[in-house]
């Protein structure tokens, strides 16, 4: 699909609420509350119809919906009464401007005379209010103008919201949004015109300084003494230091509804600036806003304008905004459009797009999963008590249970699907910021994605675009070869970057791989030496080495450069990853690249477990990392060291772990024989096998975080509430298969230091 | 030098925002030549055309040699002086 079209789209999803604010507005109205909340609430709603028609040059709803605001602004500034007979007609006003909604989106014509019928209307109940006639000809003046209509006023209050803004978010935002910070000079000299229009100064630097740290001063000089002030002419002037992540157009778009009322430059601090490509020009030369709209004042053409639109239009708005208010809207696919080969098209997502949908408060949708949560806790203490009541197996009570435990699963699973998004929205971005980063590093780089479709967690998704955007950034500024050194070694110039999605048991698992040169073992190694990351003799394994490039404070590059090496390196990835509960494994092999494995849970809210005892203590181990369970035989347990045993286990030695004994829980190991091990597996495929005193079942359970309600503990991922109402903890089995290696590797150091 | 005590004591209204501009012209203009404290306790909001009032009022005090002095700020008026980077109005606000 065509970019714009697919944020016309959303435009027009975006039309039908704000319509739907409108009539509830109105009727609020009618019943009398006509207070300045309820007001602006309407007005906005038109306002931001009005500027989202302009932007795509829908001229018969545009003029409607302008003809409405002018009616509402005066409502709003009291100069018109909002009585019975007003708010009918503007009641008949939102029907008309629905019905020229429709017609936009469908084709098709709204009875022009029906539509003019009102438009007089509404005139006729404005009268001769001054600043609207102002605005209707600077309207009338400029046809070729289309996006006039943004510069109207909105000046609904400080921190309020403009409306329609986050529209061009979520859609259109390609902009790599890495973690890096970066200085932007902001000169802003607002015209006397920006505070005629009702627009505020205080109002934009708030916006600014959402955006990031800001450092503003003033420039009072052209400011004259109290006499010959005069009120409403703009004197003062501004400079603003932004310290932000955001890009330049999030900057500009705070700026988006004064573009003419301002003399405005933006520039990027010059030691830290790295906007490749696009951004470029516009960042060198001081971007002005006004001189553009003067060049396109001086040629009344379509074209100029349109020009100017679309670089409007391109430019992204905060994203999460929109983001949280419409988790069921499919992401448009304007990345697609001119992604790298591999791409697969997405025929699906027209129609989805016409799929009936509604937008939930996303706090009704945790509340209803919490209250599932609860549900199934309560069920399982229910069961608990139907067994040990000691009613038979095969009653109607358990058999009943057993229905309602299905039931419970269902309507899980459900609330559950209700956050599942398509990772695609994440995907779609990289298009963008693979091209860029290949531009800036001279590359040749080709994406390739796969498994877009793949649905996680909703709170999943909006924590997996940092750490995706830096492993691709890292894969192709360290991964990736220049193509003269990919010739060399007889690949082709371009290298591929790969990232897929997949559902693998109940995870999903993100992979970023690259045909590059791999890690450089030997490199990595002096490096971690050189900062005293690892003692000089270490004994690593190839493993242990690429797994250095995790630890705090390690950065490969020898030169930093602005793309990955912003100071950020892989320990915050493998940081904000563990955050979601997930995992991270890289493997490598030399001259043919690396694979980042990204392990992850589905939802951050049940678990498969299996419920074991512990020396009387109950935990929970995820079932996702059990492999096998089996009894030890004496034979097959094998003391190495004084206190460490390995057991064999289809003729391979896995370590075996006390857990009781890691726990703390008692002091004299569990005589291997009289319990149950576990063998699991972490991620990287490490093995071991862990001993508990016996199992008691496989459960469901809910996960409640320790963390939130006690603090971090080591081996220990959460807790939760079993069935007879008591705290289970859950087993972070990586966690307990690291830490026995840990062990081994302090106490392999106190043996070489012994020897 | 005037005492504080006889200084003219103007109660900002709440809410200085556009509209506010040219009748806090006004007001500060009357009050011309003689010591000035403003009471901004009230202040919810502070626009740029009041803010531009403010500040041409604390200068045309400065030159005609007056006091000038903003006092009890609320926290709203605070928070605005220091969005708006309004260093010059900030060493005559004295907590109250």
């Amino acid at each position: 699909m065509d970019p714009l079209e697919a944020i016309k789209v959303t435009f027009f999803q975006e039309c039908e609420e704000q319509l739907s604010e409108l009539e509830s507005g109105l009727l609020a109205m009618e019943q009398g509350e006509t207070d300045s909340e309820t007001v602006n609430a309407v007005f906005r709603a038109v306002h931001s119809i009005k500027g989202g028609a302009g932007a795509f040059s829908l001229e018969p709803l545009v003029r409607f919906a302008h003809v409405f605001e002018t009616t509402l602004d005066d409502v709003r500034a009291g100069k018109l009464a909002p009585d019975n007979n007003v708010v009918k007609v503007m009641l008949r006003a939102a029907d008309v401007l629905a019905d020229h909604v429709r017609a936009a989106r469908d084709g098709g014509v709204v009875e022009e005379a029906r539509s003019q019928e009102l438009a007089a209307a509404l005139e006729a109940l404005n009268g001769a209010a001054a600043p609207a006639s102002i605005v209707s000809e600077d309207f009338d003046d400029m046809p070729g103008l289309d996006f006039t209509p943004l510069t109207v006023s909105d000046d609904d209050g400080f921190g309020d919201d403009f409306g329609f803004t986050p529209l061009a978010a979520g859609i259109i935002d390609l902009e790599p949004e890495g973690p890096a910070l970066r200085r932007w000079t902001v000169q802003l000299r607002p015209k006397n015109a920006l505070y005629a229009k009702a627009n505020e100064t205080g109002l934009l630097l708030r916006e600014l300084k959402r955006l990031g740290d800001i450092e503003v001063s003033i420039d009072g000089s052209e400011l004259p003494g109290l006499a010959e002030l005069e009120p409403e002419h703009a004197y003062l002037s501004w400079t603003i230091v932004l310290t932000t992540d955001r890009s330049q157009s999030d900057i500009q778009e705070v700026f988006e509804f004064v573009d003419g009322d301002c003399d405005l430059t933006i520039t990027a601090d010059q030691l830290t600036s790295s906007l490749p490509m696009m951004g470029e020009a516009s960042i060198d030369e001081p971007f002005d806003v006004m001189a553009l709209i003067q060049q396109a004042r001086a040629d009344v053409q379509a074209a100029p304008a349109a020009a100017i639109m679309a670089e409007i239009l391109a430019a992204p708005a905060p994203a999460p905004v929109f983001a949280a208010s419409a988790p069921s809207v499919p992401a448009p696919a304007a990345a697609t459009a001119t992604a790298a080969a591999g791409v697969a098209p997405d025929a699906a997502h027209g129609a989805a797009a016409q799929q009936a949908t509604i937008r939930v408060d996303l706090d009704r949708v945790d509340r209803l999963i919490d209250l599932v949560g609860e549900l199934v806790i309560n069920q399982a203490m229910l069961a608990q008590r139907v067994t040990e009541s000691g009613v038979p197996r095969s009653s109607n009570i358990a058999m009943g249970l057993d229905d309602l435990e299905h039931l419970t699963r269902e309507i899980q699973d459900s609330v559950m699907a209700i956050r599942a998004q398509p990772v695609k929205s994440v995907f779609q971005r990289m298009p963008r910021l693979v091209r860029e980063v290949a531009a800036m590093t001279g590359k040749q780089v080709r994406l390739v994605t796969e498994g877009e479709g793949t649905e996680v967690d909703k709170t999943v998704i909006e924590r997996l675009t940092d750490p995706i955007t830096h492993m691709i950034r890292n894969a192709i500024d360290h991964g990736l070869e220049r193509p003269e050194v990919r010739v060399a070694a007889g690949k082709g110039p371009e290298g591929t970057v790969r990232l897929s999605a997949a559902h693998r048991s109940g995870r999903i698992v993100i992979e970023v791989s690259d045909d590059g040169k791999g890690i450089d073992r030997p490199r990595v190694r002096q490096i971690a030496i050189d900062k005293g990351l690892i003692e000089v003799d270490s004994n690593l394994s190839d493993e242990d080495v690429d797994n250095l490039i995790f630890m705090p404070g390690f950065s490969t590059a020898s030169s930093v450069s602005d793309i990955s090496g912003r100071g950020v390196g892989m320990d915050v990835v493998k940081r904000s990853i563990q955050g979601l509960g997930g995992r991270i494994a890289i493997t490598s092999r030399p001259g043919q690249g690396s694979t980042f494995t990204l392990s992850l849970p589905l939802t951050l809210a049940v678990l498969d477990g299996m419920v074991v005892s512990v020396c009387d203590h109950t935990l929970v181990a995820p079932l996702t990392a059990i492999i096998e369970s089996l009894q030890p035989k004496a034979q097959d347990v094998r003391a190495i060291g004084p206190d460490a045993y390995v057991i064999a286990i289809r003729d391979t030695y896995t370590p075996l772990i006390d857990v009781g004994a890691m726990l703390g829980y008692r002091t004299t190991p569990l005589d291997p024989t009289k319990g149950v091990a576990l063998l699991v597996e972490g991620e990287g495929g490490a093995r071991a096998a862990l001993m508990v005193d016996a199992i008691q079942g496989q459960r469901q359970v809910v996960i409640k975080s320790l963390e939130a309600n006690y603090r971090q503990v080591e081996g220990i991922a959460a807790a939760t509430i079993l069935g007879d109402g008591r705290v289970a903890l859950i087993l972070d089995v990586d966690n307990v298969v690291a830490a026995r290696r840990r062990e081994k590797a302090r106490s392999d150091a106190k043996l070489a230091a012994a020897g | 030098m005037t005492e504080p005590a006889s200084a003219s004591r103007l109660q900002l209204t709440e809410n200085l925002d556009l509209k506010a501009a040219g009748p806090l012209r006004s007001e500060l203009l009357t009050l011309r030549h003689t010591p000035l404290d403003l009471d901004a306790s009230n202040v919810q909001r502070l626009g740029g055309l009041c803010l531009q009032v403010l500040m041409s009022a604390q200068a045309t005090w400065a030159a005609d040699a007056m006091p000038f002095a903003i006092s009890s700020p609320s926290p709203a008026f605070q928070e605005a002086l220091s969005l708006f980077g309004a260093e010059d109005l900030q060493p005559f606000v004295q907590q109250g």
